[in-house]
């Protein structure tokens, strides 16, 4: 099943958005919270990007989902390093693409469906 | 829940349980049910439809507990779609 990475300037947001995305898929889908900085403030930690990455892969892809600024940059080195292109950036909204990608995981999607679902988020309205 | 089928798609029709919102785990469980079928699932709300297998465009029907959903699909197993999706919706929980 594809895995999910979550990764914000905070510890506390990443870990909320890995909640609720986990309510809506379920107990099956990997979801993995990479927030915060070294010292445990706001910021961004490479060390804890590549270790949520490496808990979150079972071999089925995993897709990141990322806040903003510096969050995306740390996650572009990191992927620098995951060539095979089985572990993805999405270009996409936190909390939408986080929840709409652990529930297409949820429901077996690939990694391609999983990317997709997330980004849908930038085209589709809450209303 | 009654089905029709004219070629090319299979329409039923589907009353979601009183109290239970097309949100959250319900849209999540519809999603999955839709996801088992590879042809194209739509589910309409009123002159509203969208893809069975988007979840953000699902919660953005807004369907709540007690409103009658339409349920279409197209491709081989259309007829399998309509009827395993609208035995979901009556079923969530």
């Amino acid at each position: 099943m594809v895995g999910i990475v979550v990764v914000s300037h905070s510890a506390e947001l990443a870990r909320g958005v890995v909640a609720l995305a986990g309510q809506m898929a379920g107990p099956e889908v990997q979801i993995e919270a990479a927030g915060g900085g070294p010292n445990g403030g706001l910021g961004t930690n490479e060390p804890l990007v590549r270790e949520a990455i490496a808990r979150a892969q079972d071999g089925q892809g995993v897709a990141v989902l990322a806040d903003l600024g510096s969050s995306i940059l740390t996650v572009l080195l990191v992927l620098e390093d995951h060539e095979d292109g089985n572990t993805r950036l999405a270009d996409a909204p936190l909390v939408e693409g986080a929840v709409a990608a652990a529930v297409m995981a949820s429901a077996g999607g690939s990694l391609d469906q999983v990317l997709a679902a997330a980004q849908e988020a930038r085209s589709v309205g809450k209303l | 829940m009654s089905a029709s089928s004219e070629s090319p798609g299979v329409e039923a029709q589907a009353t979601l349980p009183e109290g239970v919102d097309l949100h959250a785990r319900p849209a999540a469980n519809f999603v999955r049910a839709a996801m088992k079928f590879s042809g194209p699932v739509w589910v309409g709300v009123g002159d509203r439809e969208v893809d069975a297998k988007s979840l953000l465009s699902i919660l953005a029907l807004g369907a709540k507990g007690g409103t009658q959903l339409r349920l279409r699909a197209e491709g081989e197993q259309a007829g399998a779609a309509v009827t395993a999706l609208a035995d979901c919706v009556v079923n969530l929980r």
